[in-house]
């Protein structure tokens, strides 16, 4: 059974909001939403390019769209535990409850993405990595993390 | 445990922002109520194992936003859905309005002709009722649709949408049979819906 981090964007959804982000981007004139379609697409992609481009894409857009960081904080997690990053999943998953610290879709999220990592038996890297996480996530919301990475 | 497992069934949840898809989910895998629900980020996925007549049925059940800016690609989480619930918020007239939209959705991306939906009324312990129970009852039978009133906060209706959702898709054998079997064999399937299916448990009910 699919659940968040196995269901597949259907190919000709991903081909539809690439073609709408493209035609935006020869413009010069891309807006958040379009931006944010096609990455939602291609983070749910069975390829993982598709996702890494997407990852891309998410955290260009939490750099510069305050509006949406919620979102983007949520997909940025679901894109990392596709592609088997476990850690990073869970720094974005740590970020997010920092600010939101009930939310139980993010709780649920986090819970998937543990049970992903026990079956794979990489339950002991995520604890050793968790203690950097903390640090991490003590700064503040992931703006350090994502520069971090850039 | 696995493998006294019937079928597993997908269904979604849909409607307008705010009327209470989440809380119905969480009162019916948790039996819990949050007044602060938080905001539905696009698309939630929580399961739950019911009994039915004797028999051990997984749901997989996908809880959608309805906010404006997930619009877009929450219809690609149709796919492969065996039944939709439709909610809306007796006390907001607007949400009963757009339930028509929503239905034209499902008919336009599901995948499965014959999905059972159900349209559930929620909200029904506050004071301040727009929509009357006989205008739900009027478009679910217009629609053919199953019906229920209920309050996610005082558990109302909770339970019975879902089981008879289920019950009414387990009577359709053509919307679950060859699922297990996989995506090609059911592909096959939605071109033809069990004719004898299209209306008999839905009339009862409404
Ligand atoms: N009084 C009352 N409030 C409810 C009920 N169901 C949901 N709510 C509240 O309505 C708000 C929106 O609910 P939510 O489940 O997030 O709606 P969604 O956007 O459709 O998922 C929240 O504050 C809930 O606590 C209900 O049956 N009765
Ligand atoms: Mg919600």
């Amino acid at each position: 059974m699919d659940d968040v981090l196995t269901e597949t964007v259907p190919a000709e959804e991903l081909k539809k909001f690439e073609k709408a982000y493209h035609e935006q981007l020869y413009k010069q004139d891309v807006t958040p939403k379009a931006q944010f379609e096609y990455a939602w697409c291609l983070v749910r992609s069975k390829y993982p390019a598709d996702i890494k481009k997407g990852i891309f894409l998410l955290q260009e857009l939490f750099r510069t769209h305050e509006e949406g960081q919620r979102d983007y904080l949520y997909y940025l997690a679901i894109g990392n535990a596709r592609i088997k990053q476990y850690t990073e999943a869970l720094k974005y998953v740590r970020s997010f409850l920092n600010i939101e610290p009930g939310n139980s879709q993010v709780i649920a999220l986090e819970t998937t993405i543990k049970a992903k990592m026990d079956k794979e038996g990489l339950m002991g890297m995520a604890v050793a990595g968790g203690v950097v996480l903390a640090i991490g996530a003590a700064v503040g919301l992931g703006i350090s993390i994502l520069n971090k990475k850039s | 445990m696995e493998d006294d497992i019937l079928t597993t069934l997908k269904i979604l949840i849909i409607g307008e922002s705010g009327v209470g898809k989440s809380s119905l989910l969480l009162r019916f895998t948790d039996d819990n109520f949050d007044p602060e629900q938080t905001l539905t980020i696009g698309v939630d996925f929580k399961t739950k194992r019911l009994n039915i007549d004797g028999n051990n049925v997984k749901l997989a059940i996908w809880d959608t936003a309805g906010q404006e800016r997930f619009r877009t690609l929450t219809p690609s989480y149709y796919r492969d859905a065996q039944g939709a619930i439709l909610v809306y918020d007796v006390c907001n007239y607007a949400t009963f309005s757009k339930l028509e939209t929503w239905l034209n959705e499902l008919e336009t991306y599901s995948t499965k002709r014959n999905i059972v939906k159900m349209v559930v009324a929620n909200k029904i312990d506050m004071e301040n009722r727009e929509v009357s129970r006989d205008e739900g009852l009027h478009f679910a039978k217009k629609y053919k649709t199953l019906f229920i009133e209920a309050s996610a906060k005082t558990r109302d209706g909770v339970q019975s949408a879902f089981e008879e959702l289920v019950q009414q898709i387990i009577q359709t054998p053509d919307l679950w049979d060859s699922y297990s079997l996989g995506n090609n064999v059911s592909l096959g399937n939605k071109d033809h819906p069990a004719h004898t299916s299209q209306c008999s448990g839905y009339c009862n009910l409404v």
